[in-house]
């Protein structure tokens, strides 16, 4: 049962793809159980790889192996390491939560809608399970066909085919500058296989060229100021679970290719533009933080916010040292479940009275308290408070940046004040204050159903605040290899 | 020199067969549809079904020939792997194309059953033009294959742009052809051949410094015989005339055009310019990077403001051709091979785009579609067809894991390969800008579905099965690339020179 872990994880979705392939388009109910069960069998098959994975060790683990190209020296290689071993985990994980959250605010194309999220998660295991830099690409390019149509069609408002369109040129645009690069490693090296370009080393010249088209590639997708114009509008033209995926995973595939890719295939290049990083991401914490206090709309805050805690991690990965490193993965993970469950909360309001603008919404806390409940306590993590999930990880990140580099330590703090402006003034306006009865005549709190989509997010951002060193364990030897590297 | 009978007749059967058993196709035609007691029948479905079965068997002749390596005619043809490879395709591709454009010709009332005939005669031109092994063999082919296309895009006789499209195709193709035969000419009266073996020792032998005033007449000759082959391939800044015969023939012919000659000619510019005129790199490779830049450009620039799905396609075929100019002008066998890779994917791409233009019509009086906003609310009207249609044009712009991506893939490795990162950068750059109007299509078919919505009927069983196969394979290519790369390493190992 074990032996092909990583090829079964990847085949599940598809045979529950093919399952509804034959399904007939009216028996909805039907799609929608067949997708929750495929997505849930992933999940906790994926549990497994948690469970059987030896954290003694940094080499990769489950390897497999399959000839493709011979002829050009390609082929597909799969394993993980205590890194990626996270993001499977949190995509399996949210892909579930993301079908759950939209049993019913999905009303049109329902099996399509199916297809696309089941095939987003086979293309996101391989992401970040692939250990070839050009398969690497393929996937990390891939998963724009069905993020595309997921937001171009069962996007809510009339911009979403502008908002399709930027999504889908600003990553194209950054990812074949990539391409380009892995074609010169390629030809440098005579493969693109990622455990051999370990013991490659590149001249400092070419690691600077690669590291800044690689470089091109991730921050379009991380996304760092200036390349972030697309993500707010992608965030808010995109349904719900669509949102959840995009921030939830999507954006950590470009973090996650800076620290597996970037940092230990071009160390040199990674020192040498770490004062570029650290420019780009104070800039980034500090003005996106300013921009979220000026937003209207529910969806752009939170869209605002993550490019923030984007820019955390990233001075983080470039912080260059362990407890750097380890807190921007933590920051990672603990905004996959932060941000993704603000998403899902402002999709319940969102369910109720079909609009995003904050004016609309004033007291909710006297009519919907379980709603305010969570909505307060995922404010809280997202601004980082001691014993959620985001302050491990932003402490961590902090100490490490500190002994890198104190002035961006500072400036970065300050972001952290801003981040509690915003999300505390958030809260402040949509939960208290007098209802508004003659706009709002119909409030319910929440569903049973989305109970349970938020509270398996609120067990882990509890968890990773209280004790993250069950998550530190695993990734530190493989964090150390990295860092060895360097 | 000697004429060996059973040899030089057995390697050419394929096209011999098709050339004889087409007299009977014709003599049966012309008497059964001129028929008074049968009531003139209408030949068009049935013919169309028996120049299939004729393509069919001279395909199985052409994979089971004996002879390989033979230069034949008293040096005038050679039948190598690579003209096999590309014969199979070529017949193959009119297989479809003729297949494709039965329920088109139903719709259209195009009931002249000649132009199968033609097509297939062109078939045969482009068979020789593969084989050819001589400028004046090449020559003469070029222009019966030529000559059968002005005919056939000027098929539809009482409509305007039909009869513009086949006298701008004529009148600039002859001159291309003139280009060609003095470039041919110049050559012969230089070098004093028209062999490909005998110019290719003449050119690996040059030396341009003793002799410049003869090099420098050898280069011009050369340049103009790149130049009517750029012509034929409609690569920038040569392509004016495409757009135009693409919109003015009938779209069963324009189908014909896209998919079967480029792949040709392309050969025959592997064969010249990778072989015959290798010696002389320096100057033709600089003209033909210029074409591929300029093609890209061109074919991106033009196809985004266009509203008329043919000319669209014209100007993606512009395009197109250009990746593949990227691999011939790299002038080395990982160019050639990316080149016959980009056209293959190429050429299925196309067949899958055509199986639906030549059969979705409106609902009611069946009226076929022009603009590219008749396309919009597919997706209501027919979810399965947009998808398809949205992967394949998904696969024209080259997004992973499709097979369109894999032939991008190749033709930038190949100019990495060779230190044309310029070239590399604009090719990758035209193909992100390229997205922009093939994504526009999607949009079209997806996105605006709640503003207007077409009714539209479905495809013919035959077009969907087309439509369907070419999908699987665009999809489900990148799971086992390996098939397809072993048959063209060895079709084209032999140009290691």
């Amino acid at each position: 049962m074990f032996d092909f872990i990583l090829s079964w994880l990847i085949l599940i979705p598809f045979v529950g793809i093919l399952i509804i392939l034959g399904i007939p388009k009216t028996q909805v109910n039907l799609i929608k159980s067949c997708a929750f069960v495929t997505s849930l069998v992933a999940f906790v098959y994926s549990l497994f790889l948690f469970i059987l994975f030896d954290n003694s060790t940094s080499k990769f683990q489950f390897l497999e192996y399959l000839e493709w190209l011979p002829s050009l020296n390609l082929h597909l290689f799969i394993g993980v390491d205590g890194i990626s071993v996270f993001f499977i985990l949190l995509s399996t994980f949210l892909i579930s939560i993301c079908i759950l959250t939209s049993w019913d605010s999905v009303i049109k194309y329902e099996k399509e809608y199916y297809i696309c999220f089941l095939g987003m998660g086979a293309i996101l295991i391989f992401v970040f399970s692939v250990l070839d830099v050009l398969v690497f690409y393929i996937f990390f390019e891939s998963i724009l066909i069905p993020m595309f149509f997921v937001i171009g069609i069962w996007g809510s408002r009339t911009r979403k085919i502008k908002a399709a369109y930027q999504f889908f040129l600003y990553t194209l645009i950054g990812s074949v500058l990539m391409l380009l690069a892995i074609f010169l490693i390629y030809f440098e090296a005579g493969t693109t296989d990622f455990q051999l370009l370990l013991n490659v080393s590149f001249s400092e010249k070419k690691q600077i060229i690669l590291w800044l088209a690689f470089f091109a590639s991730f921050a379009v997708k991380v996304p760092m100021v200036p390349f972030h114009i697309w993500l707010p509008e992608a965030h808010v033209e995109a349904p719900t679970a669509g949102s959840v995926i995009l921030a939830g995973i999507l954006l950590k595939m470009g973090t996650y290719g800076l620290v597996r890719f970037s940092l230990s295939l071009f160390p040199d290049g990674s020192v040498f533009f770490t004062p570029l990083v650290y420019l780009m991401s104070i800039i980034a914490v500090v003005y996106t933080s300013i921009t979220t206090l000026r937003q209207i709309d529910l969806k752009k805050i939170i869209a605002y916010s993550s490019v923030a805690h984007m820019g955390f991690v990233t001075i983080g990965i470039f912080s260059l040292n362990l407890q750097g490193i380890e807190g921007s993965i933590l920051i990672m993970l603990s905004h996959g479940f932060v941000s993704s469950a603000l998403f899902l909360c402002v999709g319940v309001l969102y369910d109720r009275h079909h609009t995003r603008m904050i004016k609309y919404y004033t007291g909710l806390a006297q009519v919907m308290p379980i709603y305010t409940l969570f909505f307060l306590f995922f404010s809280i993590a997202n601004l980082g408070f001691p014993g959620m999930s985001s302050f491990s990880g932003e402490f961590l990140t902090l100490v490490g940046a500190f002994s890198s580099n104190t002035l961006v330590t500072f400036i970065a703090c300050l972001g952290m004040i801003l981040s509690a402006a915003y999300s505390l003034w958030l809260c402040n306006r949509i939960l208290f204050g007098q209802l508004k009865v003659h706009y709002i005549s119909n409030y319910s709190d929440v569903t049973k159903r989305e109970v349970a989509v938020l509270s398996p997010l609120v067990i882990c951002t509890l968890w990773m605040g209280i004790y993250p060193e069950v998550f530190l364990d695993v990734m530190h030897v493989s964090v150390s290899n990295i860092l060895e590297i360097i | 020199m000697e004429f060996n009978f059973n040899i030089d007749w057995i390697a050419a059967i394929p096209e011999i067969f098709i050339l004889v058993i087409i007299n009977f196709l014709i003599v049966y035609a012309v008497i059964y549809s001129t028929s008074p007691h049968l009531g003139y029948p209408i030949l068009i479905r049935n013919v169309t079904w028996l120049g299939v079965q004729i393509l069919f068997f001279a395909f199985l002749l052409n994979i089971s020939n004996p002879l390989i390596g033979v230069i034949a005619f008293n040096n005038l043809l050679i039948f190598d792997n690579l003209s096999i490879l590309v014969k199979s395709v070529i017949l193959l591709s009119t297989m479809v194309t003729l297949v494709l454009a039965i329920d088109y010709s139903k719709f259209e009332n195009l009931n002249c059953f000649e132009y199968v005939i033609l097509m297939i005669l062109a078939v045969v031109g482009m068979m020789l033009v593969i084989s050819s092994y001589d400028l004046i063999a090449m020559y003469l082919a070029i222009e019966l294959q030529s000559f059968c296309m002005y005919i056939v895009a000027s098929l539809k006789r009482e409509s305007e742009f039909s009869t513009e499209a086949g006298l701008k195709y004529f009148i600039l193709g002859a001159f291309s052809s003139g280009l060609l035969l003095f470039g041919c000419s110049l050559l012969y009266g230089f070098t004093g051949t028209t062999n490909y073996q005998q110019l290719f020792h003449v050119f690996s032998t040059i030396d341009k410094t003793v002799d410049a005033e003869i090099s420098n007449a050898i280069v011009l000759g050369v340049l103009f015989i790149l130049i009517g082959m750029l012509f034929k391939l409609s690569a920038a800044p040569f392509h004016l005339w495409a757009p135009d015969v693409y919109e003015g023939a009938p779209t069963s012919i324009t189908a014909f055009f896209a998919i079967v000659p480029k792949i040709a000619i392309l050969s025959l510019v592997v064969r010249l310019f990778s072989y015959v005129f290798y010696g002389l790199l320096l100057p033709w490779q600089e003209v033909l990077i210029l074409c591929s830049i300029l093609s890209m450009i061109v074919g991106t620039l033009g196809a985004l403001w266009q509203t008329k799905i043919k000319r669209l396609l014209a100007y993606s075929g512009i395009g197109h051709i250009g990746y593949m100019l990227i691999g011939v002008s790299s002038g080395s066998i990982e160019g050639i091979y990316a080149t016959f890779f980009y056209i293959i994917i190429y050429i299925i791409m196309t067949i899958a785009t055509f199986s639906i233009l030549l059969s979705i019509r409106r609902q009611g009086n069946l009226s076929k579609l022009k603009y590219l906003n008749d396309l919009s609310g597919l997706f209501i009207s027919n979810p399965q067809l947009a998808f398809s249609f949205a992967i394949v044009m998904f696969s024209m712009c080259g997004i992973p894991p499709l097979a369109g991506f894999f032939s991008k893939m190749f033709i930038f490795i190949s100019a990495i390969n060779m230190e044309m990162y310029f070239l590399a950068i604009i090719g990758v750059m035209t193909s992100v800008a390229a997205s922009f109007y093939y994504i526009r299509i999607i949009k079209l078919m997806f996105f605006d579905s709640e503003t207007r919505v077409n009714n539209l009927n479905s495809l013919s069983k035959e077009n969907s099965l087309f439509l369907s196969f070419c999908c699987i394979f665009l999809m489900t290519f990148f799971l086992w690339p390996t098939p397809l790369a072993l048959i063209l390493h060895n079709s084209i190992i032999h140009f290691c020179i």
